[in-house]
């Protein structure tokens, strides 16, 4: 019997009006599997990778984690779907400036059952600690780059998830600290069945990605 | 249900309404928020936008703050207004109107009013039920304060048995001062003929008044006054003492009708409140005489005040509506403020009753914070008017917070909050994509 995909995108379609942002009619990927995107910008990497979220209201076709179609889901299920499972590393961090860096990683604490709360954020410090921020207390505004973008990561990874989505992981750091990061990233994702999906330029990160494609104009094209 | 409610305590009546108008508040907020932890990010993002958080939290402390000073004032001031008659049970004058009567006899304000004569004094004084009759003499000054001829019987009633110091006047030319003003016992004083700035100092040059005795503080307009006997009052004037003139060193009644020059308002004590309502029917039915009771003249008054608070606090209610709708806009342009981060909360999974918890919890600890300090605005708007109020009239006036004003905020706080939740519905409509990229 055929291993179900981790992830299997049918006729998934993102339109603004009558222009069409992403046109992609099939993508497999098998579970234990780094999936790598590049392409130029404008070419729908970030539009993909929302779709493959849920966060995207415009989309149309399936997009099915384990048989799951997530854009069949509303938004509650959808929410409740990424909130479970998913871990999402934001182009440009995303961090909320009133949180200090331990708030922004267990930031999640906030919205589950009381019981998840502690345990959750303890994993949430351990994390920070292991990727280089040790004072959760420090306030986001006085992070570096390479800083919050970690904080970002113990963000995406506190609550388990088993896939990772990133956007632009590495950019905007300096070589050393963007090889860090995507060792850390691939460390999170090397477990059974982990998925992670990758945006990005960084030809070295995308070196050590399973599988790449490629977009242009919203399409595939050759990796 | 009714005789339930009727019989119950009129605290717990209030604590029950109370109860009532903050159950939306309450019950809004325990659905919101079930199960989540909102506040840190709400208290985070509230200090984030500290400044313009200050200036919608100002705008509701002034719309609420005006609607409970007005009340809390218009209640000090009929309180105080009533108190300051309560010594006076029954005044009896010369037909005319009962407000100038009033003004003039209890609050010591300058009117022209017509006089009794000696035969309507005798009247009165010799009806059945009236246990003293004291007729007031007004026209002069001592420093602005005015000088009031009157009985020792009334100088009693008013300081309710005892002076504060000294003795009541002797004979004539003794003077008990009020308590507000600094005359120490055995002063002299010179009275300057009317009041106010057209006062004329010298026209009873070589008048002197002796302080003998000085009243309680009563928290009336008599707190600033001079009282003498009436009979000192008709003599500096020139005109007869009350008295035959083998008699003319007599000081308080009887008085002789043929010598009593006229007085404009004459304090009835009666004897019962039978008594009371049986002179006041007697003296309004005569032809020369009108009577009335202070309070319930002051009652007609607080009618006709009634109708203008009503105006006024319909004002108030459109005003506080249009801030509603100020702050509803604001509560629409802080959401605004925040898209980024409800964005992100939505894009991380978070359910979207949180996410309605963190603008709503943000939105209404500004609404309760702008209340509360609205309500703190309103009473010390009404002290300091009620100082400023008492400072001129010499009437006792106590500000203090009534059920009426904690029920007028709470109702605001409560109906606010509801509103609330609209900016916070509308945070959860906006698209996410676009919300991260804000």
């Amino acid at each position: 019997m055929a291993e179900t995909p981790a992830l299997s995108v049918r006729d998934l379609v993102v339109r603004e009006g009558e222009r069409v942002l992403l046109s992609l009619p099939a993508l497999d990927l098998a579970p234990g599997t780094t999936l790598g995107i590049r392409g130029p910008s404008g070419a729908g990497k970030s539009t993909l990778l929302f779709a493959l979220a849920g966060l995207d209201a415009r989309a149309t076709g399936q997009v099915l984690w384990g048989g799951l179609d997530l854009l069949a889901l509303r938004g509650g299920g959808r929410a409740a779907f990424r909130a479970r499972r998913m871990g999402i590393v934001f182009q440009d961090f995303l961090l909320f400036d009133e949180l200090d860096a331990l708030g922004n990683a267990s930031v999640s604490t906030l919205y589950r059952t009381r019981g998840d709360r502690a345990p959750l954020k303890a994993r949430a410090g351990a994390l920070l600690e292991r990727l280089g921020v040790p004072d959760g207390r420090r306030a986001v505004p006085t992070l570096s780059g390479g800083e919050r973008q970690r904080v970002a990561v113990a963000r995406a990874l506190a609550h388990g998830p088993d896939i990772l989505l990133a956007d632009e992981p590495t950019a905007n750091l300096h070589r050393e600290a963007a090889e860090a990061l995507a060792g850390d990233l691939l460390a999170a994702a090397a477990g059974p069945g982990k998925v992670l999906v990758a945006v990005s330029h960084d030809e070295a990160l995308l070196a050590r990605m399973d599988r790449v494609i490629a977009l242009k104009d919203g399409t595939l094209a050759d990796a | 249900m009714r005789d339930l409610w009727d019989g119950l305590p009129a605290g717990v009546q209030d604590v029950a309404v109370l109860a009532l108008l903050l159950l939306p508040l309450l019950v809004t907020g325990l659905v919101v928020t079930r199960g989540f932890a909102p506040w840190p990010l709400a208290r985070a993002i509230l200090w984030r936008f500290r400044w313009p958080v200050l200036i919608f939290a100002l705008l509701i402390a002034v719309a609420v703050g005006t609607g409970i000073g007005l009340i809390a004032q218009e209640r000090a001031l009929r309180q105080g207004t009533a108190a300051a008659a309560d010594p006076f049970d029954l005044v009896i004058g010369a037909p005319g109107s009962e407000i100038t009567l009033l003004l003039a006899a209890v609050f010591l304000q300058p009117s022209d009013v017509s006089l009794l004569d000696g035969a309507a004094y005798e009247a009165i004084a010799q009806a059945r039920g009236v246990a003293f009759a004291a007729p007031l003499a007004f026209g002069d000054s001592v420093d602005g304060a005015p000088v009031v001829g009157t009985t020792a019987e009334f100088v009693t009633h008013l300081s309710g048995g005892a002076l504060a110091e000294g003795r009541i006047w002797a004979e004539h030319g003794e003077a008990v001062v009020g308590a507000g003003l600094g005359l120490p016992l055995g002063a002299g004083i010179e009275p300057a003929h009317g009041t106010g700035p057209s006062a004329e100092s010298d026209a009873h040059a070589g008048e002197h008044f002796t302080v003998t005795g000085r009243l309680p503080p009563t928290g009336t307009p008599w707190d600033r006054a001079v009282l003498v006997p009436v009979e000192t009052v008709w003599e500096v004037h020139g005109l007869a003492a009350g008295h035959a003139p083998e008699r003319a060193e007599q000081v308080g009644p009887p008085f002789d009708a043929a010598y009593f020059p006229g007085t404009p308002a004459v304090v009835v004590r009666p004897e019962s409140l039978a008594a009371a309502y049986a002179l006041r029917s007697q003296f309004n039915g005569e032809p020369g005489t009108m009577a009335f009771f202070p309070g319930a003249v002051l009652s007609q008054f607080y009618g006709i005040m009634g109708d203008v608070r009503a105006a006024m606090s319909l004002m108030a209610l459109v005003s506080q509506g249009l801030v509603a709708v100020s702050v509803l806009l604001g509560l629409f342009i802080l959401s605004r403020l925040t898209r980024r981060q409800m964005a992100l909360l939505r894009a991380l999974g978070a359910p979207a009753r949180f996410v309605l918890a963190v603008v709503w919890c943000h939105g209404t600890a500004l609404l309760a914070a702008g209340t509360v300090l609205g309500v703190a605005l309103g009473w010390g708007a009404a002290a300091v008017l009620s100082r400023i109020i008492g400072a001129r009239t010499e009437i006792l006036l106590h500000t203090s917070l009534g059920w009426t004003e904690v029920h007028l905020a709470a109702a605001f706080l409560s109906l606010a909050s509801l509103a609330a939740l609209l900016p916070a519905a509308a945070a959860l409509r906006a698209p996410v994509i676009e919300g991260l990229r804000a």
